[in-house]
């Protein structure tokens, strides 16, 4: 009954994200394209994208699906996950290069903007009161409730573990991501995490981050 | 001949493609041997009207020699195979020729990724270049390798070389490759891996020295001082 709630949801998100507006039939066979396709995914982030960390895959479930479509673009033209102390996203990038045929990344990113949201515990010490302040710079983009912004192509930050988030933070901030030529949205993101002045200024605005409702 | 299956672009891969020619034709010439003399026997001593099978304890010589004769030829045959595979394996992975570059690589799930030497032609030091997916080599160079496993056990295995290494977690393994020829050559990890281990894959690119150093300007690396601040 689940699944097949969660197919009907995928149909409509598939659907809707169609301007021609595809059959319904046509949207049907997607999601359950997405959902098979999906299956790859469970090894490392889990039956409902709830995400593992001795795997170092995060939680994606309910992420946009403009969002995940993205990153896994970027991962496929290697903009992500193709630098040399990337380890997760080298771990990636191969699983994203199985998309293969044309329309697997728009059926399997439906797919995963349609499981529920995951609602990790914190796993880092900060402090969120100084981290509510450095949050100041990241309102613009991430939106105040840090629920993401497709407008300023910012994706949600709650619902991911704290310990994706430092990470994904440190590597905008040491070039590991973001500092691709190609990569226009990680150009945006890499000097406002370059204004976080040390690692604990990271762990304080992710701890902050944390506390934010889903 | 082999050469002919799969290319070949290292100095010690006709020794190997030698080396698996020798066993193909030895063990080969026994096998069809073999297959003709049972065939033969069958055929030979078919049931036929009237005639009873007759059981044999293969205890008198005559029935022996069909036995003893062949064993001691295969085991001539085996001293050839044990002396040509002891010297390729003593010229391939026990004896090291002086390294002109060393390259370290690294496994991890799914990638692999390579430090090259920059300019100075030394490891770490600050124009190493380091890549993800390629590996770029010098023709008519002698390069040591230092391979490396940042989690579990990977196998380097680059048939035009005609190398296959295990890459073990914990351990720098060392040795040798002289690329010959100039061309670019796929390779993939030969040790299962995980989920990706199908697409772990990296490709090696052996360039003219010219091409090479073109390629080392191209990607000398840039300090960056904001990056630098951060670390």
């Amino acid at each position: 009954m689940q699944a097949m709630t969660r197919r009907a949801a995928v149909a409509a998100l598939l659907a809707a994200a169609s301007v021609a507006g595809p059959a319904p039939r046509v949207a049907a066979e997607d999601a359950d394209r997405g959902a098979t396709l999906f299956r790859y995914c469970t090894q490392c982030h889990g039956e409902q994208g709830e995400g593992n960390a001795l795997a170092l895959a995060p939680a994606i479930a309910g992420l946009p699906a403009w969002y995940v479509e993205r990153q896994l673009e970027h991962f496929r033209s290697g903009i992500r996950g193709r630098h040399f102390d990337d380890i997760a996203g080298m771990r990636m990038r191969p699983m994203s290069l199985t998309l293969r045929k044309e329309g697997d990344v728009a059926a399997v990113a439906a797919y995963v903007a349609s499981l529920p949201p995951a609602d990790p515990e914190p796993t880092l010490e900060g402090d969120p009161a100084r981290g509510q302040q450095l949050y100041a710079t990241c309102v613009a983009c991430h939106g105040a409730d840090g629920a993401g912004n497709q407008q300023m192509n910012a994706p949600p930050l709650t619902g991911s573990h704290d310990w994706y988030l430092e990470r994904q933070i440190q590597n905008f901030r040491q070039g590991i991501r973001g500092a691709d030529p190609a990569d226009t949205f990680g150009a945006l993101m890499r000097p406002m995490a370059m204004t976080l002045p040390d690692d604990q200024a990271v762990r304080d605005v992710v701890a902050y981050i944390m506390t934010l409702p889903r | 001949m082999i050469e002919r299956l799969v290319a070949s672009a290292s100095s010690y891969a006709p020794d190997i493609d030698g080396l698996i020619l020798l066993i193909a034709v030895l063990v080969g010439f026994w096998f069809l041997l073999t297959e003709a003399v049972f065939f033969w026997l069958i055929l030979r001593f078919r049931a036929r009207d009237g005639q009873r099978a007759e059981y044999i304890t293969g205890e008198e010589k005559s029935q022996k020699r069909w036995i003893t004769i062949p064993h001691l030829l295969v085991l001539v045959c085996d001293i050839f195979i044990v002396v040509g595979a002891v010297r390729v394996w003593y010229e391939v992975k026990q004896h090291l020729p002086e390294a002109q570059q060393t390259v370290r690589v690294i496994g991890q799930q799914w990638a692999w990724s390579f430090v090259h030497p920059g300019p100075d032609g030394r490891l770490d030091t600050a124009d190493d270049i380091k890549t993800v997916d390629e590996l770029h080599l010098q023709k008519d160079v002698t390069y040591h390798f230092e391979l490396t496993s940042r989690d579990v056990l990977h196998s380097l295995s680059i048939p035009v070389f005609r190398l296959r290494q295990d890459a073990i977690p914990g351990r720098v393994i060392r040795g040798w490759f002289r690329p010959t020829k100039t061309g670019v050559h796929d390779f993939q990890c030969a040790e299962i891996c995980g989920i990706g281990h199908g697409i772990m894959a990296a490709r090696v690119i052996i360039e003219t020295p010219d091409e090479h150093a073109a390629w080392m300007a191209e990607h000398a690396p840039t300090t960056s001082l904001a990056a630098a601040a951060v670390r």
